[in-house]
């Protein structure tokens, strides 16, 4: 089961969007549990939240073994820098971890027109499989269709796909079929 | 056991630096990397009787899973164990990453063979080598599957070493490589000059050269013909000219266009041009305009 905290106010459409697609992309149940406040400690002085420190503040949600949590932020994001800087920051999970997080700070404005919403729907849907594929284990992908390819990528077009491929699929669902429930 | 000895014997693989020379460094708790294997921590020593011996090994566990690993003490050198890569290593294996990549090997065999001998015996390196090289070829192509394997695997060995070298979970590893191949748009880094990436030693007997004519440089699979006319041009180019080291520039070209064509793969441009050359068959000249004509022909009955 993958149980979806918002951490600020979502359109309902939105998050049905986002359910409807983890749904379809991990063929396992997806509800909204609730919404939640964001943690204060995660907070750094630039008004960014640190990814791992706020999914190890955020008040905990009742999960079952295998349940993974996703939480949707409108807050930025950041990471420890690496050897050549700060990647852009869409979300953070640890692979094989039980929480994730996803912020649309990073994402295409939501606007008000039809197909603004939309795309701006797609690509939360899309940065969803993506941090809840981590925590199945899945990583980076090859194929700028697959929704295990990097955010960032320059590969990525206006409105990348929202679907893993065949070879992220095969082994999410193998990772599923093993996990204990 | 035959078979083991030779190998041994001609198969000693590049030592790198980092490469433990001998059992005595190891001690518990050590963190070391087991060339296709990734991350593995020593536990101990530990004797066991196999085929009626008795050797001694050294017990690891696989980091990732746990998985038990049992290495002889004599052949810690030969396998390629190797010490975790140092911070400032890793620095510059990012340098390396994120550099222009040059042109990839587009034959196959060689790419392969190649990418096999450095994930084993090319340090952190030659994993990072591996990666940035498929990785590149990936942009021109779909990668094969055994390629994607092949990817994959040294795209995870290379992540789990970044990990334990700078103390980060895997996933910020490798969104820390995937930002040095992939940088987003309008990203420039200030690059240091990448290392030397390694020799890889190959003993001669595996290294076959390919045959002059039959250079494979995988533009079949791309769909690009050559021009035919092309070899003769440059050589006439390099008579001319008279030197015997014009002559030695050209050489390949000129030795191809010295061997008579192959039927199969350097005859077909030629065939294509002589089709087009060729007049059109009386019979098909007249079907066309014969259909026109048979339906004016209908219609001018009618009328």
């Amino acid at each position: 089961m993958i149980r979806l905290v918002t951490l600020a106010p979502f359109d309902e459409g939105d998050i049905a969007f986002v359910t409807r697609t983890l749904f379809q992309a991990f063929g396992l149940g997806t509800e909204h549990v609730g919404e939640r406040k964001l943690p204060a400690e995660a907070e750094s002085s630039d008004d960014r939240y640190d990814g791992p420190k706020l999914l190890e503040e955020v008040s905990p949600v009742r999960t079952f073994a295998d349940d993974k949590v996703l939480y949707l932020a409108i807050v930025p994001l950041s990471m420890k820098p690496g050897p050549l800087g700060e990647p852009p920051c869409y979300g953070f999970s640890r692979y094989g971890g039980e929480r994730a997080v996803v912020s649309s700070a990073l994402l295409p404005p939501r606007g008000v027109t039809e197909a603004s919403i939309e795309r701006f729907r797609r690509r939360l849907a899309r940065e969803s499989v993506h941090y809840v594929g981590h925590l199945w284990d899945l990583h980076h992908c090859l194929d700028a269709r697959c929704a295990m390819h990097p955010s960032w990528s320059p590969l990525l077009g206006d409105d990348p796909g929202f679907e893993l491929d065949s070879f992220c699929r095969d082994k999410s669902e193998q990772r599923i079929r093993l996990a204990k429930t | 056991m035959k078979g083991h000895t030779r190998r041994d014997e001609k198969e000693q693989p590049t030592l790198l630096p980092s490469n433990i020379q001998s059992a005595r460094e190891l001690k518990p708790g050590d963190r070391v990397v087991y060339p296709n294997q990734g991350v593995c921590r020593v536990v101990g020593l530990e004797q066991k009787d196999i085929a009626g011996q008795r050797l001694e090994m050294i017990r690891m566990n696989r980091e990732e899973d746990g998985a038990a690993v049992l290495v002889p003490m004599a052949k810690v050198s030969s396998v390629g164990l190797r010490r975790v890569s140092t911070a400032d290593e890793i620095e510059s294996v990012f340098h390396f990453l994120a550099a222009v990549s040059a042109d990839p090997e587009l034959d196959w065999k060689v790419r392969h063979r190649d990418n096999v001998e450095r994930l084993i015996a090319g340090g952190v390196l030659g994993v990072a080598e591996v990666v940035k090289g498929l990785h590149s070829l990936s942009r021109i192509r779909p990668l094969p599957t055994k390629e994607r394997e092949q990817y994959d695997g040294a795209r995870h060995l290379l992540v789990s070493e970044v990990a334990v070298a700078l103390g980060v979970p895997g996933n910020l590893a490798e969104d820390y490589v995937d930002h040095a191949l992939n940088p987003p748009t309008g990203t420039r880094f200030q690059l240091k000059p990448p290392p030397k990436p390694i020799e890889i030693s190959i003993p001669a007997y595996r290294r076959k050269k390919p045959a002059a004519g039959e250079e494979d440089l995988g533009l079949d699979e791309l769909g690009i013909e050559l021009p035919e006319e092309a070899a003769p041009a440059e050589e006439e180019e390099a008579q001319r000219e008279g030197g015997a080291e014009a002559g030695e520039e050209a050489s390949p070209a000129a030795r191809d266009a010295e061997k008579p064509a192959r039927p199969g793969k350097a005859a077909k441009p030629a065939r294509k041009a002589a089709a087009a050359r060729r007049p059109r068959p009386k019979a098909a000249r007249k079907a066309a305009p014969k259909k026109k004509a048979a339906k004016g022909g209908r219609g001018g009955k009618r009328k």
